[in-house]
């Protein structure tokens, strides 16, 4: 699954890297990195990772079946 | 006055199970000052968000030009400094930041993820002891115990503790009301629990100064980090408002989630069938029931101009985040439930340098709680409709809510 965060948008509320910290990480306190191209056994955490972004600034494809089905959950 | 205020209302007991047509008439007026020395309440989304991120919000009682009762809580009152909900950077920075290097990412990014399977062996041994009732109390036997046996595993509190320091968490949540918080024996019980509840935990960190564990009071205690360590009494402060934080906001999230699919059965049923709606259940409920109403202990550090209106330096201010999650201006059919909007977002975990701290657990707990429920109660219905409330207008949530089952599975 391919995912896109919107770096200008994110303001390192890191809850991301929570809920799928396989696939985003904090790089000190603020910056963030992430897995673009993120493994399908992630699909559960990623779903959650990108509702709980408080700045919607998460996109992924491939989630269907999570997160009600709805394949782009940022829009 | 012809007219009892909106401020009155809001806090009356009477509206407390259904606040949002009060909410409504008070966006009318997105900046609202009713009485001399009370507060200005703001209730529209894009002003409480924006404001949030304010640098002239201050958090911190000290800056309020007429302080109340309840804001004696410095050392002297009850033996605690305030926690960093109540205060501004750059203190409110340093102690957040140590305390998140026990709780999350860069340097814990594991320690929620691998809690995963506990949280779901809890809830399933909550529910395996409902047994074959076929009435139940959902706040006492699940959502209650569920948070409470979480965040005491997680800081390292013993779970049999429970009914001691229960009696100390009432007393300071009821602090928190603004309804109750001017009665003067109310705020004293509330800061003298304070202290017991310090006290208490101070026998914690005298343990783990001796040998630390896998816990979050261990890494509090041995903290040292690039901002230093905490001091006993910042240590004591900080474990007092997790304490209480972790347990008194989820058990409403949980609650009120429950009684909003019920409500609600279509997405019930379909989250029977698909757990990763939770998803976005959780979300859609932190703005339609947001376990946290509104934010009371704000004050500006310099005069604010807000739609035109002047708001002294050092007023109260309150955020009604209740309110903001249902703006038209902000939300379609705010007043419809709705996890399939594609656009859901809320004040539910406020935002800015306060931003709750607890939402990862807090998110996690409440979608495997309601995932299970759905998936194990077998034609569950609500009881009575509304349920009885607590009298807390800041922590809003069912006391009760009996819920009538033909079985569990």
């Amino acid at each position: 699954m391919r995912l896109v965060v919107d770096l200008n948008r994110c303001q390192g509320y890191a809850q991301c890297a929570f809920l799928a910290p396989d696939v985003f990480a904090m790089h000190g306190e603020e910056s963030l990195v992430y897995n673009p191209q993120a493994e399908r056994e992630q699909r559960e955490r990623v779903a959650r990772a990108v509702a709980a972004c408080p700045v919607q600034a998460i996109t992924a494809d491939g989630l269907d079946g999570f997160a009600g089905g709805t394949s782009d959950a940022a829009h | 006055m012809p007219q009892t205020s909106m401020l009155r209302q809001i806090t009356d007991f009477a509206n407390r199970a259904n606040p949002y047509p009060l909410y409504e008439e008070l966006r009318k007026t997105p900046v609202l000052h009713e009485e001399e020395d009370g507060p200005y309440l703001i209730s529209t989304y894009h002003d409480i968000e924006a404001l949030l991120h304010d640098p002239r919000i201050s958090s911190d009682a000290a800056n309020l030009a007429a302080p109340g009762a309840d804001e004696l809580s410095g050392p002297e009152a009850t033996g605690l400094p305030p926690s960093f909900i109540r205060l501004d950077p750059p203190e409110h920075d340093r102690l957040r930041r140590i305390a998140n290097s026990s709780f999350g990412p860069p340097h814990q990014p594991y320690r929620i993820d691998n809690m995963r399977g506990q949280l779901e062996e809890i809830v399933t041994g909550l529910v395996d002891g409902l047994g074959d009732a076929r009435e139940f109390d959902l706040v006492d036997q699940v959502a209650y115990p569920f948070p409470v046996t979480v965040i005491c595993r997680l800081l390292g509190v013993p779970r049999e503790d429970e009914p001691r320091f229960r009696a100390w968490v009432d007393p300071i949540v009821a602090g928190l009301d603004p309804d109750t918080r001017t009665a003067a024996d109310s705020e004293k019980a509330a800061q003298e629990a304070r202290l017991q509840l310090g006290m208490y935990l101070n026998g914690l960190v005298e343990q783990r100064h001796r040998e630390a564990r896998d816990d979050m009071l261990s890494d509090l205690v041995h903290s040292h980090g690039p901002d230093g360590s905490m001091t006993t009494m910042e240590v004591l402060s900080t474990t007092v408002l997790l304490l209480i934080a972790g347990h008194e906001t989820t058990v409403n999230l949980i609650t009120n989630g429950m009684l909003t699919l019920l409500r609600y059965p279509q997405y019930l049923e379909r989250l029977r069938d698909d757990p990763g709606l939770s998803v976005r259940i959780v979300e859609e409920l932190l703005r339609y029931e947001p376990p946290v109403q509104l934010l009371p202990q704000r004050t500006c550090i310099a005069d604010l101009e807000v739609h035109g209106v002047t708001i002294p330096k050092g007023s109260r201010i309150w955020f009604v985040l209740g309110a903001g999650n249902r703006d038209p201006h902000r939300f379609t059919d705010p007043d419809r439930f709705d996890p399939d909007r594609q656009d859901i977002q809320h004040l539910g975990f406020g935002s800015g340098i306060h931003s709750c701290f607890g939402a990862p657990l807090a998110r996690l707990e409440a979608q495997i709680a309601l995932s299970q429920l759905a998936r194990r109660l077998d034609g569950p219905r609500l009881v009575e409709d509304p349920p009885p409330y607590r009298p807390n207008a800041v922590l809003r949530g069912p006391r009760h809510l009996n819920i009538a089952v033909d079985g569990i599975k």
